[in-house]
């Protein structure tokens, strides 16, 4: 799945990106690295998303949020 | 330059975005500053100096990045000018409540190899929720001093500097200890105690990779000392060569393929996060916070249904301040400068001066100068409403509540930063421009941004809005604000539609919008102070340079004609260059030559088509109801009604930005060809809106 698909409150793990080269190295020298956790805190219906990684939160653009694949944590309460 | 008696100790300021270093930078400065720009970009470029314990500093604020890749173009500034000679000591502004996404610039830094020293600020805010930080383990485990500060009380500012003298020219001198061997440590590969790895280095780096990375560190930099002896920190260059940085890549070139097999970025990205998930862990006592305050916050202003309204409720609220606060507070601008008029005018009539003199300084300098002044009071109501926008950390969530909006225009929501801040002035949204994501739309928003109406457009709607709209004045002046907008937004739109371009594909999908979106705070008063005396300064100067220039090259062609000094204005340079270009500007409803002068005056900064008019009909306080109605009774005379004002308003609102923004388009975008280009665009969408408004006005009227 994408992080645009992703819900909102909920955790993700980052698997990887298919943005182009410049963007995907900006995101990751920010700390979304492959493997590292994003939480979407809140999304609008067909835009924009606010993610909190790296004890940090950022707006991310639909081009953008749709391009990340992720994969759901296996909740243990968190 | 005055003789130092103790050397000059340069001292640069770097953090990431939004870690109060800018506030941190002028509780040392205050507002004496020099800014520039660096060499060969347009990134603002602050330095300062200050004096303490008969030390002198240097202090240099460098551009905001999170990191030192070579991305962005502030990251590069920050990168080179740290990587020169010209830095004795890094001071890394760290914002401690959100310490984690901080350290990893502080990594970064350290491996850079020069004296590093780390700032804690806001740590009243971290207290204020319940957190508190171990700062005696923090230095053990990153061995570098570590000062609690706090910018906004000006607390441990004297410690700070003290240890940056001290710290001078120690690189990573000081004990690491780490506690790498106890069993419980976070990740397998942190856990480097029964390391295969022919080095132990955590003696030596705060930093220090897996293995399979300090394998490749220790063959690269064996190779880079064979290649470059000269080679400072053969670590950092090995590291950047494992990242696969453009910029090292190319200049240390070390061919060795088999070393490097592909790009170990992310593996260092996230050996960096796992070791300050380590720190944190140590030092971050109470780690379970109350919810912060921003999270409240947002739920509210960034709402899906209610962000919208909200931010246009705040926008409404701002120019109302604008206007009828500052209007008032205007009213004292006046009469001073009535009485300061009168007092020159008979001072000088006692002494007898000649009379084309005396017509120089009060018709010429001090009603075209000094009617500018008067505006003073709107601008810096204007400019408070913006910094405490920028400062409170809303500016971001404006970007996020206009992404949907922005993306049909095929912009991003940060596109809207700029527009937002060109109602102030253009000169800083062009360079906020910056921070787009793509070139494509940084071009689109320097386009459309010199559309909003900046603050030195407002002296032209008060003036003539006052003059033909009465009790409508404010809806008129309001008016301005809002076609601006819609200007913008159709340009933008009709780009969009008009764009076959291929990568307009990447951008269907939506918009790339990425900011951060910082903790909401109280803004500061001493940086909204500084920010607001800044722009009050750039004011002052223009008033002082470019208006007094352009007042006095207007009184000489309004008063001087192919038969020298004369009364009669219709026999002046000024009058046969305006009835040249009358027939341009007839259709419009500009077609007199007056006021065609004045626009083309305007050009060199838009208050200057009110200056002019003070000049050309000789009124000497415009903004004043003496004055008014002496310039309503000249306009009349030549048959300039409110319709007429309007379209003037109009023209002066859209056609091409003031000489500073032209001049800054050309810096941003290195290039004549698009500067004269977006000069003919805009004249062109201010020929046309202006020709339908005066038609579409004439027809109902």
């Amino acid at each position: 799945m994408t992080l645009q698909q992703g819900a909102p409150g909920l955790p993700y793990i980052v698997q990887s990106f298919d943005l182009p080269l410049g963007l995907a190295r900006r995101l990751q020298s920010l700390g979304m690295t492959p493997g590292s956790q994003v939480r979407i805190l809140r999304k609008k219906n067909q835009g924009a998303m606010v993610v909190k990684f790296r004890g940090s939160r950022f707006a991310l653009g639909r081009a953008i949020s749709s391009h990340i694949t992720v994969k759901e944590v296996a909740r243990h309460g968190s | 330059m005055a003789a130092e008696a103790a050397p000059c100790l340069s001292i640069g300021f770097v953090g990431n975005p939004n870690c109060g270093k800018t506030t941190l930078f002028n509780a040392y400065t205050g507002a004496n500053l020099k800014v520039a720009n660096w060499p060969g970009v347009t990134v603002e470029k602050k330095e300062g100096r200050f004096q303490s314990h008969d030390h002198e500093y240097r202090l240099v604020d460098l551009p905001g990045a999170y990191s030192l890749t070579s991305y962005t173009m502030e990251e590069q500034v920050t990168r080179q000018f740290i990587l020169s000679d010209e830095v004795d000591v890094i001071l890394d502004v760290a914002d401690a409540s959100a310490l984690e996404r901080n350290l990893y610039l502080t990594l970064q830094l350290i491996e850079l190899g020069k004296p590093v020293i780390l700032a804690l600020n806001m740590m009243d805010i971290v207290e204020k929720r319940g957190m508190e930080i171990d700062t005696h383990r923090l230095p053990e485990m990153l061995g570098i001093p570590v000062i609690p500060v706090s910018a906004r009380r000006k607390t441990g500012l004297d410690i700070l500097m003290h240890a940056a003298a001290h710290h001078k020219g120690k690189g990573e001198a000081m004990p690491l200890i780490h506690h790498h061997h106890s069993s419980e440590s976070l990740s397998p590969l942190q856990d480097t105690s029964s390391t295969r790895h022919r080095h132990q280095h955590h003696k030596e780096f705060a930093m220090v990779y897996s293995d399979a990375v300090e394998d490749k560190i220790d063959l690269l930099i064996e190779e880079l000392e064979k290649r470059y002896p000269q080679l400072p920190n053969p670590r950092w260059h090995a590291l950047k060569l494992l990242e696969n940085d453009p910029e090292i890549t190319k200049a240390y070139p070390v061919d060795r393929p088999d070393i490097l097999d592909r790009s170990y970025e992310a593996d260092i990205i996230n050996q960096k996060y796992d070791f300050i998930a380590e720190v944190i862990d140590e030092v971050l006592v109470n780690k379970e916070r109350k919810a912060a305050l921003t999270d409240k916050a947002d739920a509210l202003l960034t709402h899906q249904v209610w962000g919208l309204p909200i931010f246009l409720l705040i926008m409404a609220l701002v120019f109302f301040f604008t206007f009828t606060v500052g209007d008032w507070l205007k009213g004292y601008f006046q009469l001073g400068l009535d009485f300061f008029s009168g007092a020159v005018l008979s001072g000088l009539e006692f002494l007898q001066v000649a009379p084309p003199l005396v017509s120089l300084l009060v018709d010429g300098i001090i009603a075209g100068v000094g009617g500018i002044l008067t505006f003073l009071p709107n601008i810096v109501i204007l400019f408070l409403a913006l910094a405490f926008l920028e400062d409170s950390g809303y500016m971001a969530r404006v970007a996020y509540i206009m992404d949907g909006v922005m993306g049909k225009l095929g912009l991003s929501g940060r596109s809207f930063i700029p527009m937002v801040l060109g109602f102030g002035c253009t000169v800083p949204a062009i360079m906020a421009s910056r921070a787009l994501e793509s070139k494509r739309d940084r071009y689109k928003t320097m386009l459309i941004t010199p559309f909003m109406s900046c603050s030195a457009r407002l002296p032209i709607y008060v003036l003539f809005s006052q003059l033909f709209f009465s009790q409508y004045a404010m809806l008129a002046a309001y008016s301005m604000y809002l076609l601006g907008l819609v200007v913008a937004v159709l340009c933008a739109l009709v780009m969009h539609l008009l764009d076959r371009s291929p990568d307009k594909a990447e951008h269907l999908t939506g918009s790339a919008l990425l900011i951060e979106m910082p903790e909401y705070k109280a803004p500061s008063a001493h940086t909204i102070f500084i920010y607001v005396w800044e722009k009050v300064k750039d004011y002052l100067t223009k008033a002082g340079t470019t208006i007094f220039v352009a007042s006095i090259l207007m009184w000489f062609l309004l008063n001087f004609g192919p038969g020298g000094y004369t009364h009669d204005m219709s026999q002046t340079f000024g009058s046969l260059l305006g009835q040249g270009i009358v027939p341009f500007f007839a259709p419009i409803g500009l077609g007199f030559w007056q006021i065609v002068v004045a626009l083309i005056a305007g050009i060199s900064a838009k208050e200057v088509v009110v200056s002019s008019c003070a000049v050309l009909f000789s009124v000497s306080n415009v903004n004043a109801p003496a004055g008014m109605a002496a310039l309503s009774q000249a306009l009349g005379a030549i048959g300039f009604g409110p319709l007429n004002a309007y379209a003037l308003m109009t023209f002066s609102l859209l056609y091409v930005p003031c000489a500073a923004t032209l001049a800054t388009i050309r810096k941003e975008t290195d290039s004549w060809a698009w500067t004269g280009l977006t000069a003919l665009f805009q004249i062109a969408v201010a020929w046309g809106v202006t020709f339908l408004v005066y038609n579409i006005g004439m027809s109902i009227l």
